[in-house]
């Protein structure tokens, strides 16, 4: 690829960046969110034409209109989020758009997806419905698409982002395979550790410009890491905690999932004032409920005490004046109104407090000074803090968010997920803040899919697997691969 | 139902012969109306215009018919009028992005004023007797029709890909799939069946009359949703809405042995089940996941 650049509308998301791939490599791209890592690989795959520049493939130069013409030309890629529908059964998820013949013979189809699936060291039961498929088999089956339509240059999207580290492992051997048999393959990835360890080349873009393009053997992480992004940043250094006081004390939670099955299996922990504890685990194993049941969002069995007050007597709304705040996992459906101005969704649920209600409106003031302290607790970046919400970039948003759960004298802060679809820069900030929040006496626990981000920040961590919640054991806190194991159930 | 059988011979003289045919007359419109739906609403089209398309369809078939006095410019006449307005379903949901619900409500408002311009125009030649094919065709047509669509839909790439656009478009379109061109392609054949079953009931009567339709679009939308929008359960749906339309016909103004079942409630029933249906009572959650997503 020579001199791609691409505009959306007045944003520049790509400027002239160059990327030659080797076959039979397993290339990685890396950057921030949005120093144009995907943006590339969609202009690659022809699901956005660039702007300007040209594509060479195995010397021919090439111009993909859509993803269609890039597949015919063996050029396939995976999305972060999969592209499989829960309606349909594996085999049709494996055949769609790419059917072998008008007439579809089941059986023929099923024993060529079979051979492809042990080429691979895969197993799929064909007639199950897709909406049962884990993550990690839906990733599987991901890849298994892209080689039922032939493709040789497959694109993956942080294809880690939701496999346990076992699974990822794997993953990269039966890539490595793939790539043995003349197949290239690029990944997008934000994960120095998977780069390092399982990649040929390095690609890193920043502000979508091409930084460096270089053998993984001639660099390293905190060199990469700088790269990306733009200043050397120190790895953070875990001060010890002290823990205080209980704060919220969980006993034999129970909790109902959405199929009706046990999500959350009478999980018991405590979260003492002065630390900050972190879940590890895949996503889909009860962190959701748990952190639903504690809000008041879903009904639970068992007991949680909150500084002496039983939840299950509180309303969500007397839970959030007992100081419990949520990160809410799914920013535009659980806690934002888009079309809400900065200042109206810096305060809300929190516009029933004391300070902020004046009768039975709000006290614009009161709601005003918030949301001058929200913003300013993260630089975020906005025209004027009346506009909707709606115009601010992912990131801005998420540090609205976190910085709302920081305010009012919260007591204990649940955070799913706080840095998702942020900078490293501002991720380590928002970490560094809730750290000293913690100092300062009240307690947050963190739900993260990032074991790296748990090991890095917090003081204590639990693993939850199967709606299981265990702790990991003090002497194993910093053995990654013991936790790996931990996450999918197995002995440490 | 033995009871309700055996009343009838004992009581009025009506033979079960009489009772199936009766049925199968008046199941066959719905039917074919119905499977004409599931090709829309498994692509993810909802479709509350069949009435209006078989209405036209109707009148259509039978006002060609009598003026060309030849069945196959009148029936293609029926079927094309009712591909047309599907078409129009198409460019107003899918072109214009315009609400399915609304565009179906137009598009039967729209029958309702045409045909009954037409049939006030042409008042001499909806007097005459229009040129038609045999009925027994239409009803062997319908059963066709559901198993093909069963077929279609079990192991044919067109199948899959109307079932997956209608469950995910924005997937499908990853998938390399154009939604448009599958909808278009689905609602091309509702109008071909909404046609038939048009055609089939101006057949039925032998001309046209307004309003002739009288809901039975409505009723074959609940037949589909009753049979979870699958062919043959859509089928069953529509035989079931057929046996007790046609017991309404033949039990109305008869005596049935002391039982005071005014009329009025045998001719609201298949009405008054088709309401449960639609308003969503009897199993809306097995809909294709899709259903109005552009």
């Amino acid at each position: 690829m020579n001199g791609i650049s691409k505009n959306f509308g007045p944003v520049v998301a790509l400027d002239q960046v160059d990327l030659t791939v080797e076959q039979g490599h397993i290339h990685a791209i890396v950057g921030e969110n949005g120093a144009g890592k995907t943006t590339l690989m969609r202009v690659l795959y022809g699901a956005h034409p660039a702007n300007e520049g040209s594509i060479e493939l195995n010397g021919q130069p090439v111009n993909f209109r859509n993803p269609e013409q890039a597949i015919r030309s063996g050029v396939g890629m995976v999305s972060q989020h999969y592209a499989i529908i829960p309606e349909l059964t594996c085999l049709q998820n494996l055949l769609l758009g790419a059917e072998p013949s008008l007439i579809i013979n089941q059986r023929d189809a099923e024993s060529r997806a079979t051979d492809l699936a042990t080429q691979m060291g895969f197993q799929f039961n064909w007639n199950q419905p897709a909406n049962e498929l884990s993550p990690g088999q839906a990733q599987k089956l991901e890849i298994l698409k892209l080689l039922w339509r032939n493709a040789k240059i497959l694109i993956l999207d942080e294809p880690t982002a939701m496999l346990a580290p076992e699974d990822a492992d794997l993953l990269y051997a039966k890539l490595h395979e793939l790539t043995q048999t003349g197949a290239t393959v690029l990944v997008v990835t934000h994960r120095l550790p998977d780069v390092m360890e399982h990649c040929d080349h390095v690609t890193v873009l920043r502000g979508g410009k091409l930084i460096t393009s270089v053998p993984v053997s001639q660099t390293n992480p905190s060199q990469l890491a700088e790269q990306m992004i733009g200043v050397s940043v120190t790895q953070h250094t875990l001060t010890e905690s002290h823990p205080g006081e209980p704060i919220l004390t969980a006993e034999n939670l129970t909790i109902l999932g959405d199929k009706g099955q046990d999500a959350v299996k009478s999980a018991s922990f405590v979260l003492h004032q002065g630390e900050l504890v972190g879940i590890a685990g895949v996503d889909g194993n009860g962190q959701r409920e748990l952190f639903h049941a504690l809000m008041g969002l879903q009904p639970f069995q068992g007991s949680a005490i909150l500084e002496g007050q039983n939840l299950r007597d509180l309303s969500t709304q007397q839970r959030i004046a007992s100081g419990l705040r949520l990160v809410a996992e799914d920013r535009h459906h659980e806690a934002v109104i888009e079309s809400w101005s900065i200042v109206e969704n810096a305060s809300l649920g929190l516009h029933r407090l004391q300070d902020l209600k004046k009768g039975l409106g709000v006290n614009r003031e009161a709601q005003l000074a918030l949301a001058t302290a929200a913003t300013e607790q993260f630089p975020t970046k906005f025209d004027n803090i009346r506009q909707a919400f709606r115009g601010l970039s992912g990131g801005n948003q998420q540090k609205v968010v976190v910085a709302r759960a920081l305010q009012q004298n919260p007591r204990a802060i649940l955070a799913f997920q706080p840095t998702r679809g942020i900078d490293l820069y501002v991720a380590d900030l928002v970490y560094r803040e809730l750290i000293e929040a913690t100092r300062k006496g009240i307690t947050a626990l963190v739900v993260s899919f990032d074991l790296d981000e748990i090991m890095t920040y917090c003081d204590r961590i639990l693993v939850m697997n199967h709606g299981i919640l265990i702790e990991v054991p003090p002497e194993l806190r910093h053995d990654r691969q013991a936790i790996g194991r931990m996450m999918v159930g197995a002995t440490p | 139902m033995d009871q309700i059988l055996n009343l009838l011979a004992s009581t009025s003289g009506i033979s079960i012969t009489t009772l199936l045919l009766s049925t199968l007359a008046y199941s066959s419109p719905l039917i074919l109306c119905a499977l004409g739906g599931l090709f829309s609403e498994r692509s993810g089209v909802i479709n509350i215009g069949l009435e209006g398309k078989m209405l036209a369809a109707a009148c259509a078939t039978a006002f060609v018919g009598a003026a060309s006095q030849n069945p196959v410019v009148g029936l293609s006449a029926g079927i094309g009028i009712a591909i047309l307005l599907s078409l129009l379903h198409w460019i107003l949901t899918q072109v214009y992005q315009i609400d399915h619900i609304i565009s179906g409500m137009g598009i039967n408002a729209l029958a309702l004023g045409g045909t009954s311009l037409v049939s006030k125009t042409f008042v001499e030649l909806g007097g005459k007797d229009a040129a038609i094919f045999p009925r027994e065709l239409y009803y062997l047509a319908a059963w066709v029709a559901a198993a093909a669509i069963w077929y279609l839909f079990r192991s044919t790439r067109p199948g899959l890909r109307i079932f997956a656009v209608g469950n995910d478009p924005d997937k499908s379109r990853q998938m390399g799939l154009k939604p448009l061109g599958i909808r278009l392609q689905s609602l091309v054949m509702t109008g071909v069946l909404t046609g038939l079953a048009g055609a089939l009931i101006a057949t039925n009567a032998g001309r046209f009359s307004d309003e002739m339709t009288s809901g039975r679009g409505y009723i074959a939308l609940a037949a589909l949703i009753l049979g979870g929008w699958k062919p043959w359960p859509t089928l069953l749906a529509a035989l079931a809405f057929g046996f007790f339309g046609s017991l309404q016909l033949i039990l109305q103004g008869r005596d049935l042995g002391g039982l005071a079942v005014p009329g009025e409630f045998w001719q609201a029933l298949p009405y008054l089940i088709t309401l449960i249906a639609l308003a969503g009572m009897l199993g809306r959650n097995r809909a294709p996941a899709g259903l109005g997503q552009p």
